[in-house]
């Protein structure tokens, strides 16, 4: 399990190496949305923007009308955003459930599957 | 039976597509007959019992999120569904070397999945500019139309690791080779199915879920309310057709089909006629090609038959007594860029009462292996299988092959293939009615394309429209 503060600072490196992958700032053009972050074990929530092909800083807590909801385990998100959880495989089994439109979930999906491989 | 026979509407085929439109039209209280060629129903939709015991799918056997027709008809009939199996890694081959690799895209060279993903998106946006009614009108159409898909990642990706990964989800989704198809009939295609991304994926995608006791008997429910008029073993030979009513010769093969696919001879029973007010044909374009048309069909219409060919597809099943890649942590997936299969997934039972892996040849690799004789086959299949799963996968239970370009009433599979150029030339006539024949089957659809959900759609469209040129 991870508290509030450990998946911050793991979200902290994963903005960090994003926003400096040209290849998946290609990916986020054109796409401005709210996504929320549950974490279903502590019951943690989180809000992330992105606006201007650019990931901005999480939020504690879930504001705003989401675009996008991303349930998983803080220890999923934490592991995923170090960059040791193939984000891929735990949505394959079940683990991680995105909620969004068809187009907003294959985005993020892509997307991450990008992040991780990249890194 | 008569030599004669009479109806208000008259349905050629008994894929989903036909049952699905001929129910629709019973259920409006019209008298309906439907011609089917083969001995069974459901078309490229086929379950069997295997000598050993194992029910096997031959053709379309998923459901996934989105394929509303398909699930509404399975709850309707009380049939259930189970998830195919996921849990566990997959197996990537690639030039000679074995690795194994969670999630959707093989892993073993990161740089080439990250580019092949990109293009997978880029994919799947482009699909989304591509009108799902009328493909021919997308911005750009006649470019997208000029080239195939094959062109368009051949200038794309540079990584032939890349390439590799989306030739075999491209295969195993169309059962074609990315050169043999319009870029703009794939971005339709995709844009119909929900993306490329959506079609490769077994969680949440078009490969989530399996029928328990298969995906045919939907199918075989729907031709039990239509009872006797379902002629099996009667495939429509002559069409002749006007305005306000049509006639159509239809052979009598008398029900002998071997039940191993159809026979394609003449019948030992003669011809029969079946006069009616509207025709509906559910079958795949190139097909519908060999029907003697009189008069013949408008230029559009038949050149359209000829520009879809159907992909080429060999579906094999290795049944084993137990699913032994589960203990080594193997959830029975594969990608490989050589061989013949290039593509497997676990296809046992819900209960694991034994294991089985199915596998795609698709494309050319399906044809090569369609010149081989049947020893040759299965050497090269278990090869490709052990390589993958380990020695214990050389040595199944059964083997069994569905060779779907030898069947002469699809001709290939898992569905029709538009060329260049097709789309922006003929693409209207693929629904717009010649007379008073309507069309449907998957290739009209204009969601879920190519799947079972589509044909379904398809169906219940042509009905309507029957119905409302009868004022009913």
């Amino acid at each position: 399990m991870a508290d509030a503060a450990e998946v911050a600072e793991a979200y902290a490196h994963w903005r960090e190496m994003c926003n400096a992958n040209e290849r998946l700032r290609r990916m986020l053009r054109g796409w401005d949305r709210i996504v929320h972050l549950e974490a279903t074990d502590t019951g943690d929530g989180f809000t992330v923007s992105v606006r201007d092909q650019t990931l901005g800083p999480l939020a504690v807590g879930t504001d705003g009308a989401p675009d996008l909801v991303v349930r998983a385990t803080s220890e999923d998100f934490a592991d995923m955003f170090w960059g040791d959880l193939n984000p891929s495989e735990k949505y394959m089994s079940g683990e991680i459930v995105l909620a969004g439109s068809q187009e907003d979930v294959m985005r993020l999906d892509a997307m991450s599957m990008v992040a991780f491989l990249d890194q | 039976m008569d030599d004669r026979l009479q109806c208000e509407v008259l349905v050629v085929g008994a894929g989903y597509a036909g049952l699905a439109a001929a129910r629709e039209l019973r259920r409006r209280g019209v008298e309906v007959l439907v011609a089917e060629a083969r001995d069974r129903v459901g078309g490229r939709v086929w379950t069997e019992t295997t000598p050993s015991g194992a029910l096997v799918d031959h053709g379309g056997q998923w459901v996934g999120p989105g394929q509303d027709h398909l699930q509404a008809l399975a709850d309707e009939l009380s049939v259930g569904t189970f998830p195919t199996y996921t849990t566990g890694e997959g197996v990537e081959l690639r030039q000679g070397r074995r690795s194994t690799y969670g999630g959707l895209i093989p892993t073993s060279d990161p740089a080439a999945a990250a580019e092949g993903v990109e293009a997978i998106f880029d994919l799947d946006l482009a699909a989304q500019d591509v009108p799902l009614e009328a493909p021919w009108t997308a911005p750009g159409a006649e470019a997208l139309d000029g080239q195939t898909l094959g062109t368009w990642l051949g200038d794309r990706l540079k990584s032939p690791g890349a390439r590799s990964t989306i030739d075999a989800a491209v295969k195993g989704v169309f059962g074609a080779e990315p050169g043999e198809m319009s870029l703009l009939f794939a971005l339709f295609y995709l844009h119909a199915g929900g993306g490329l991304m959506n079609l490769a994926r077994t969680t949440g995608g078009a490969q989530e879920r399996r029928f328990v006791g298969g995906a045919q008997q939907m199918a075989r429910a729907m031709a039990a309310e239509l009872g006797e008029r379902v002629l099996l073993s009667s495939p429509v030979r002559d069409f002749a057709y006007g305005d306000d009513a049509v006639v159509a010769t239809v052979e009598d093969m008398g029900g002998t089909g071997s039940g191993r696919g159809s026979g394609d001879g003449e019948g030992a029973g003669g011809r029969r006629t079946v006069a009616a007010r509207r025709a509906i044909v559910a079958m795949p374009p190139a097909v519908s090609a060999r029907i003697e048309w009189r008069p013949a069909l408008p230029a559009a219409r038949s050149q359209l038959a000829m520009r879809a060919p159907m992909g080429a597809v060999v579906k094999v099943h290795a049944v084993y007594d137990e699913p032994f890649w589960r203990d080594e942590g193997l959830n029975g997936q594969l990608v490989a860029d050589e061989g013949a299969l290039r593509i497997t997934f676990d296809d046992s039972p819900p209960g694991a009462e034994h294991g089985v892996l199915m596998g795609f040849a698709a494309g050319n690799d399906s044809r090569a292996l369609d010149r081989l004789p049947d020893g040759e086959r299965r050497r090269v299949l278990l090869e490709d299988l052990a390589r993958a799963f380990g020695p214990r996968a050389a040595t199944p239970v059964e083997l069994v092959e569905q060779r779907w370009c030898l069947e002469p009433y699809t001709g290939g599979g898992p569905v029709a293939v538009c060329s260049p150029g097709m789309l922006t030339g003929c693409g209207p006539a693929l629904r717009a009615p010649v007379g008073a024949v309507h069309w449907a089957g998957t290739e009209t659809a204009t969601r879920w394309c190519g799947y079972i959900d589509g044909a379904l759609s398809s169906g219940r469209r042509a009905a309507a429209e029957v119905l409302a040129a009868l004022g009913r």
